[in-house]
């Protein structure tokens, strides 16, 4: 039985390399897409959603719209300069066929987990404000969820948004520390270990060569996405490589090693967004959550060029 | 007829707001949503649904969130009683609770009425902040909503800044308080002192000899000496009620403006105090009014119809 889960995303370039591979994936059953601002604002991550779940025929996967504002932080930081205007690298792709359901992606979250009770793992790669509401309006189903496993946060390198604050966690911390406080199994994948994932232009070159829908929409978007790693890390066209580490997590999560540890995020100031692990647990009692730390990084890369390839 | 929805953490003075509503002829209550505040959400669902069936109404009584969106809740059991109803232990209703979230019957309610719908809160905000943040099309479908909470123009009453509704869940407040939502917020001041319901006016009530004034009188007993012991009012305060008040009847507001109203949601000394530009010193847009004075004796007379 294929593992259940809902991809909440913001696509967004590495979010696109992230939901084609689970959909490529026999051991995952992508039962929707929820939308969600951070790498563009939620009117274009809701149509790049569609557009995704149309680009290899996988039209009858749900995309469900999500909220348009963090919880109660200002919308800042839409990061139009790491994936495009268009959250697809500034390539102006025609408009999808369908439209998104009538559910917010909250309620749709809900529901599908109260039809499922303990198979669906929830797997947010972008802000966390959908998995906040969906908890806040119905605590009933943290008991049902499977597993969160998380794209966002770092609790030992520094941060990319902000010196100390990753993306995802920063554009809506609150909901972030809500996520963080959910009493079922939350995975953070994050910068801990996707940074240490690099996808080198030769890489790249060998999943164009595959020239399948995926890979050639890959392909077009991608310049500005290795353009900002170059511009901010110097990375000359390689990229990190972080939604698609959450995805190789849920395949085959012997790929990370992780450690169990409560996460707490700073809500306010300078340090806005940060996650911090309180490893020696010395601040108020908090569940743990799972927290990779390490990662095979040839093993993810080999995982998603095999499923983007064949 | 007018239809309105409310929103209630219902505990004693919450009951006497939503049987005034229901006892309105030309009032449609569409739906009652129920919110963690004075009493957690599942006791506050029993509470509404005995008023409404008290009433001879089947009201749909929706639960929604059990719980504020970023803190602890805080019960106000000394205020209320254990039962939220001054201790009377009401027996559970044969009015069933709805299956349905609160927060989601709430958008489809309004969203099937656009710009019809009158929307009362009577606890702390963090169903409508949810609803706003799932729907914000809602907050311009709404056509007037009438909060009961914060403190405009007096001291706070869980903390010396802070009214309890707001205290509860400041960041909901925030929220709603600068969604768009048309909203009169009516603070507890406007149930004090003269507001209050004094011995004589209790005896006269218990004199009406209906089960509506027993009601009223009855699930309030705790709710009374803490007012007079803690507060040191003089009788009966009815804040809920109050604004329910205003929302029947808006000439009961005899005195509103509009304003830059904010929430202080990060003050350690601060946090829920409801602060209104009233000088315009902050140089920013009004988002919200403020009712700074009721007709006392208006209010009064029409909650003794009501329970008559």
């Amino acid at each position: 039985m294929p593992q259940k889960i809902i991809i909440d995303t913001d696509p967004g370039v590495d979010d696109t390399i992230a939901i084609t591979t689970a959909l490529r994936s026999p051991e995952l059953e992508v039962l929707g897409l929820t939308s969600i601002f951070g790498n563009a604002i939620t009117e274009t991550t809701t149509q790049n959603a569609l557009r995704l779940v149309e680009l290899e025929g996988h039209d009858s996967i749900p995309v469900a719209r999500g909220c348009e504002v963090p919880l109660l932080m200002e919308l800042e930081g839409i990061a139009s300069d790491v994936h495009g205007r268009d959250g697809m690298g500034n390539t102006n792709l025609p408009a999808p066929k369908g439209k998104a359901i009538e559910k917010s992606a909250a309620e749709f979250i809900i529901d599908t987990v109260r039809a499922y009770p303990g198979e669906v793992i929830l797997a947010p790669v972008g802000p966390l404000t959908n998995i906040a509401l969906a908890l806040e309006i119905d605590p009933g189903i943290a008991s049902l969820i499977k597993k969160i496993v998380l794209m966002g946060g770092t609790v030992s390198v520094t941060g990319n948004i902000s010196p100390v604050a990753e993306a995802n966690i920063y554009h809506d911390a609150h909901a972030a520390d809500i996520v963080m406080q959910a009493s079922c199994p939350v995975v953070m994948v994050g910068l801990d270990v996707t940074e240490q994932v690099i996808m080198t232009p030769q890489y790249f070159e060998e999943l164009f060569k595959a020239e399948n829908p995926a890979t050639n929409l890959i392909k077009r978007i991608l310049p500005v996405y290795q353009e900002y790693h170059d511009r901010f890390r110097g990375m000359g066209g390689s990229t990190h490589t972080h939604d698609p580490s959450a995805i190789a997590y849920l395949i085959d999560p012997d790929l990370f090693k992780t450690q169990s540890v409560p996460v707490f995020v700073e809500t306010k100031g300078h340090c806005k967004g940060k996650t911090t692990a309180d490893w020696h647990k010395q601040w108020e009692s908090r569940v743990d959550t799972e927290v990779c730390m390490e990662v095979n990084s040839s093993g993810v890369l080999d995982l998603i060029k095999e499923r983007l390839t064949k | 007829m007018r239809k309105f929805w409310i929103d209630t953490d219902t505990a004693s003075d919450d009951a006497v707001a939503i049987l005034m509503a229901l006892r309105t002829d030309d009032v449609d209550v569409l739906g009652i949503s129920v919110v963690a505040g004075n009493v957690p959400a599942e006791q506050g669902s029993k509470n509404a649904r005995y008023t409404a069936e008290l009433c001879g109404k089947k009201t749909p009584v929706y639960m929604g969130a059990t719980h504020p969106l970023m803190r602890e809740p805080e019960w106000a059991y000394f205020f209320h009683g254990n039962d939220g109803m001054g201790n009377m232990n009401y027996p559970e209703a044969s009015l069933p609770l709805q299956k349905e979230n609160g927060v989601f019957a709430f958008i489809e309610a309004v969203r099937a009425n656009p710009g019809e719908i009158t929307l009362v809160t009577l606890g702390p905000l963090t169903n409508i902040a949810l609803a706003l943040r799932l729907a914000p099309d809602i907050a311009k479908k709404i056509s007037m909503c009438y909060t009961m909470g914060g403190a405009a123009i007096t001291l706070g009453n869980v903390t010396p800044a802070a009214e309890y509704n707001i205290y509860i869940d400041p960041e909901a407040a925030k929220i709603v308080f600068h969604s768009g939502i048309p909203l009169l917020m009516v603070g507890w001041e406007h149930c004090m002192g003269e507001a209050n319901f004094s011995a004589d006016e209790m005896k006269m009530m218990r004199s009406f000899n209906t089960k509506y004034a027993d009601f009223t009188l009855d699930c309030n007993a705790t709710a009374i000496s803490t007012n007079q012991n803690w507060l040191s009012e003089p009788g009966l305060a009815l804040p809920d009620p109050v604004t329910m008040a205003v929302a029947l009847d808006p000439s009961i507001c005899t005195e509103r403006g509009s304003y830059y109203v904010d929430v202080e949601t990060i003050g350690e000394a601060t946090h829920g105090m409801t602060v209104v530009d009233k000088l315009g010193v902050t140089n920013k847009p009004a988002n919200i009014e403020v009712c700074w004075k009721i007709d006392i004796q208006a209010w009064k007379n029409l909650l003794y119809e009501r329970i008559k």
